[in-house]
């Protein structure tokens, strides 16, 4: 085994054998997968679609940090040709080609260029928001196969050898089994788990340009409700929690993890990887704010969420379900659906809710509103004002969806706004009055579908007995529900956001806003609003309409950080080291603009909630009325 | 030991739902939070056991249900069913919400059965010897803890702990045992006295503003202040005595009843000083 025609057999020898072991390790890992619950994949129409995925989809969220991308780039794409190469090789008439493997010996050249890349990312300093432990090995093992590759290929290429190349041999061999070995526990789990999970996605709609992000519904029948434990999720998910790679950019964008509440959303995936596989190594990454010690035991069947297991409920009612790490996360793992699925078992099977969440909503049960107040008082902030109440079989255009922010008395302000907009473009509009019941948006992200579901059904109800265009909605949570949630209980509606639908009456001429040139106005996301549904256009539009100068926070669009107010964390209320809407502002005040615009109750409330606050805020509404009265 | 909660059906305050009322699912908070080596039931009297669903939700896993007529007193029912149940302690909530509610089963209830009621309590604990530990609230934050043992019943108060949150899986996974209830004879005469009752007529609560006793009409914004407030009235001279003597308490009530005029002043040979 020493000449040169012997060992260009060898070492596309090797890259099998890599190959095998590989396939072995992904094996042993599926086992662990089968543990979770049917799911039906679309294995075809996936697989069909993987390599635009990839490209398209992943390449779309690696990007944004441009030295990972070239960095993969270079180095898987030196992989997988040199390691393509090499494996074909073993047909003689390849391997028997010197100029071939002068190729091969180029692929495994940029493969070397590229591993030096990801050990500059974490030596001699890694980056923070990168995990250490087997992930720190992993720049050496590429070095190791790329640089062996590379001098046995020369070496065949130029026919030479002897003495050397057993030494270059071993070395690639050293590398290449290394990684292979790595696919089962360590970095390169998320090549081979990332790539299935790409096929198997529990949401393909992501990858079809639209927002596929309303939650799924709860089959209330189910013997068993949500996830307590990892054989409670479906085997898909399972697969797409092993891909994450712990890279870290979901913590980065983590409101609740910058506030110092103990969520991390990276920890929380490795929690759950960790939970279901028993040999899973130590975690290595940025612990939960507070510093809990990994406690808790492991396997398929055991309770995950508990203050004596692995994820303490605090961590899973922290979570605003703003969707940032979802938004970030490069292998598409959908953490929000996650922790959605661990709270429904909380509250619908054990009733653990967070103590401050159980009066809202067993309000939200009993009286159809989460304050307990009457319905009818929903339209008490109109005043003075004519608001038509639309009755059983009778007939509008434009229902306005008042939401729960009615009942709030700064955010009437915002709504009378709205109102006197509609009026003065002569809209046919009207509200449901005491008809309208909240659209059970708390409930359902704080996991209590059960309610969520009744009120779904009463309101689609309530709506089926009247006749109107389209629903316009000044809540973003409101109109997500009505627009993406209420579909799967038979309620098909045209929903608008205000901001849309007041662009619509400007660029109709209908609305003749003046301009406020001398106003410096910064525009503040609702993540369900850029997020969960992708608009991120029409707000800042009609900005540019009253002419204001507009100026856009560090975080801005889909990528917006949260005010805090989603998900329930408000009534949950974990305590931490800080509070997001005063992070939000404190970003806000760095453009140094005067008025923070905003579009939804939550937001308006928690950022107007900010002491010492330097800047105003004002809805969208209030600023367009406040031009529309300047241009007159 | 064995608890009965006793639960009504009640009303949403605002919105008008049925719904179990707040005390009771307080009251099954208290019954459960004892530990799981106790056995809870809860006894619901009525047409209807939907209406008390809710109780499977907020901690109990069996609901027994005594079918009785919309309009019948439940109490001979309930104490049939109490009696041969023979729970150690009943708990009920201190008074209905927004169903038919007179505030006296539980009085009605410990008379036939013969039981001591302890009136509002927040708080429950074991002791040794099967004997309670009840903490009642007497308003204003004042605290009594009272212990003992034996059958007992007790009211619950609003201040004692918030209900438990409602658990739609273990609603689910709870039961109703319907309870055949022996027919209640009603006397002739209580039935002609139901008859005879005039028509009542129902109107919404409307908040009538407090008048003050005795408040000044004229003098100053501060007098009639002082008036309202109580600072210059009776109830300002009272006198705070902690652990007195039986006989001094004794002397100070009467005192006090006298000098309030609910009896008479004593006659000079009725004095035994």
């Amino acid at each position: 085994m020493t000449g040169p025609v012997s060992l260009t057999t060898v070492f596309p020898g090797l890259v099998w054998a890599m190959a095998a072991l590989a396939l072995v390790q992904v094996l042993r890992r599926a086992a662990l997968w089968r543990a979770g619950a049917a799911a039906s994949v679309p294995w075809l129409s996936g697989l069909a679609s993987l390599p635009r995925r990839y490209l398209v989809d992943v390449h779309h969220v690696v990007a944004r940090d441009g030295y990972a991308s070239r960095m993969h780039a270079v180095v898987a794409g030196g992989m997988l040709a040199a390691s393509l190469l090499t494996a074909l090789a073993i047909l003689p008439p390849l391997g028997g080609f010197r100029p071939y493997w002068g190729v091969v010996a180029a692929a495994f050249g940029v493969m070397a260029a590229g591993s030096l890349m990801v050990g500059a990312r974490r030596y001699p300093v890694k980056k923070p928001r990168l995990s250490a432990g087997r992930f720190q090995i992993l720049p050496f093992l590429l070095l190791a196969y790329a640089l062996g590759g590379t001098l046995t290929a020369l070496l065949l290429a130029l026919g030479a050898g002897g003495i050397a190349l057993p030494f270059t041999l071993a070395l690639a061999a050293a590398g290449g089994l290394g990684l292979a070995f790595e696919v089962r526990h360590g970095p390169m789990r998320h090549a081979a788990a990332g790539a299935l999970h790409l096929v198997a996605h529990p949401r393909p709609g992501r990858f079809a340009g639209r927002p596929d992000t309303a939650l799924q519904p709860l089959d209330l029948d189910a013997p068993r409700l949500g996830a307590e434990m990892p054989a409670d999720f479906t085997w898909n998910r399972l697969l797409s929690y092993d891909a994450c790679v712990s890279c870290g950019r979901c913590e980065t964008a983590c409101p609740a993890f910058a506030a110092g509440q103990p969520l991390n959303p990276k920890k929380l995936i490795q929690d759950l990887v960790a939970g279901l596989s028993p040999a899973e190594p130590a975690y290595a990454g940025a612990p939960y704010p507070g510093g809990r010690d990994a406690m808790g035991g492991r396997g398929a069947l055991i309770e995950l969420v508990g203050p004596e297991a692995r994820i303490h409920p605090d961590t899973l009612w922290s979570c605003t379900t703003c969707r940032a790490c979802v938004e970030e996360c490069p292998m598409m793992i959908e953490h929000v659906d996650a922790v959605v699925s661990l709270r429904r078992s909380q509250t619908l099977e054990l009733g653990a809710l967070p103590e401050k969440a159980v009066g809202p909503v067993t309000e939200l049960r009993q009286a159809g509103e989460a304050g307990g107040r009457p319905l009818a008082a929903r339209t008490d902030f109109a005043a003075g004002l004519d608001l038509p109440v639309l009755a059983p079989r009778g007939r509008t255009d434009v229902l306005l969806w008042l939401g729960e922010g009615a009942y709030d008395l700064r955010y009437g302000r915002s709504l009378r706004a709205l109102v006197r907009l509609l009026r003065q473009a002569g809209v046919d509009f009207a509200v449901l009055g005491p008809e309208e019941r909240d659209t059970g948006d708390l409930a359902r992200r704080l996991g209590d579908e059960a309610t969520f579901q009744a009120l779904a059904k009463a309101n689609i109800a309530t709506l089926a007995a009247r006749d109107f265009g389209r629903i316009v909605t000044a809540d973003p949570h409101a109109l997500h529900a009505l627009r993406n949630e209420y579909p799967a209980f038979g309620g098909r509606y045209a929903v608008m956001h205000h901001t849309a639908f007041l662009l619509e009456l400007i660029r109709a001429g209908r609305l003749a806003p003046g301009r406020l040139s001398d106003v410096s106005v910064t525009y503040h996301d609702p993540c369900y609003l850029a997020r969960y549904n992708g608009e991120t256009e029409a707000p800042r539009a009609v900005l540019d309409a009253i002419g204001v100068s507009r100026v856009e926070m560090a975080r801005s669009g889909r990528r917006a950080m949260c005010c805090g107010g989603g998900g329930g964390a408000p009534v949950s209320d974990v305590p931490g080291e800080r509070r997001i809407p005063d992070l939000r502002m404190a970003q806000a005040a760095e453009t140094g603009a005067g008025i923070v615009a905003v579009a939804c109750p939550s937001c308006t409330a928690m950022l107007e909630g900010v002491p010492d606050r330097k800047a105003e805020i004002r809805d969208i509404a209030e600023l367009l009325l406040q031009a529309v009265e300047a241009g007159r | 030991m064995r608890i009965a909660v006793l639960l009504s059906a009640g009303r949403h305050p605002v919105s008008g739902a049925p719904v179990l009322p707040r005390l009771e699912a307080q009251a099954i908070r208290l019954a459960v939070g004892l530990g799981e080596a106790h056995e809870v039931v809860g006894l619901h009297a009525g047409p209807d056991a939907a209406a008390v669903a809710e109780g499977l939700g907020q901690g109990l896993a069996r609901i027994e249900h005594l079918t009785v007529a919309a309009e019948a007193d439940p109490v001979p029912a309930l104490a049939a069913r109490l009696a041969a149940l023979a729970p150690d302690l009943i708990l009920a909530g201190r008074r209905g919400q927004g169903g038919p509610e007179t505030g006296l089963v539980p009085y009605g209830l410990a008379e036939a059965l013969d039981l001591p009621l302890i009136p509002d309590v927040i708080g429950l604990a074991p002791e040794a010897a099967d004997r309670l530990s009840l903490d009642q609230s007497l308003g204003r934050g004042a605290r009594r803890r009272v212990i003992l043992g034996g059958p007992v019943l007790a009211t619950v108060h609003p201040d004692a702990p918030a209900p438990l949150a409602y658990a739609y899986g273990r609603a689910r996974r709870g039961a109703f045992e319907p309870v055949a209830v022996a027919p209640v004879e009603v006397s002739p005469g209580l039935a002609a006295e139901a008859g005879a009752l005039p028509a009542i007529e129902e109107r919404p609560y409307r908040r009538r503003p407090k008048l003050v006793k005795g408040a000044p009409a004229g003098g100053s914004a501060a007098e009639r202040l002082k008036a309202a407030t109580g600072e210059a009235g009776a109830s300002a001279g009272g006198r705070l005595l902690v652990q007195p003597d039986p006989d001094e308490a004794a002397r100070e009530i009467l005192a006090y009843l006298r000098q309030v005029g609910v009896l008479a002043a004593p006659r000079p040979t009725d004095d035994p000083r």
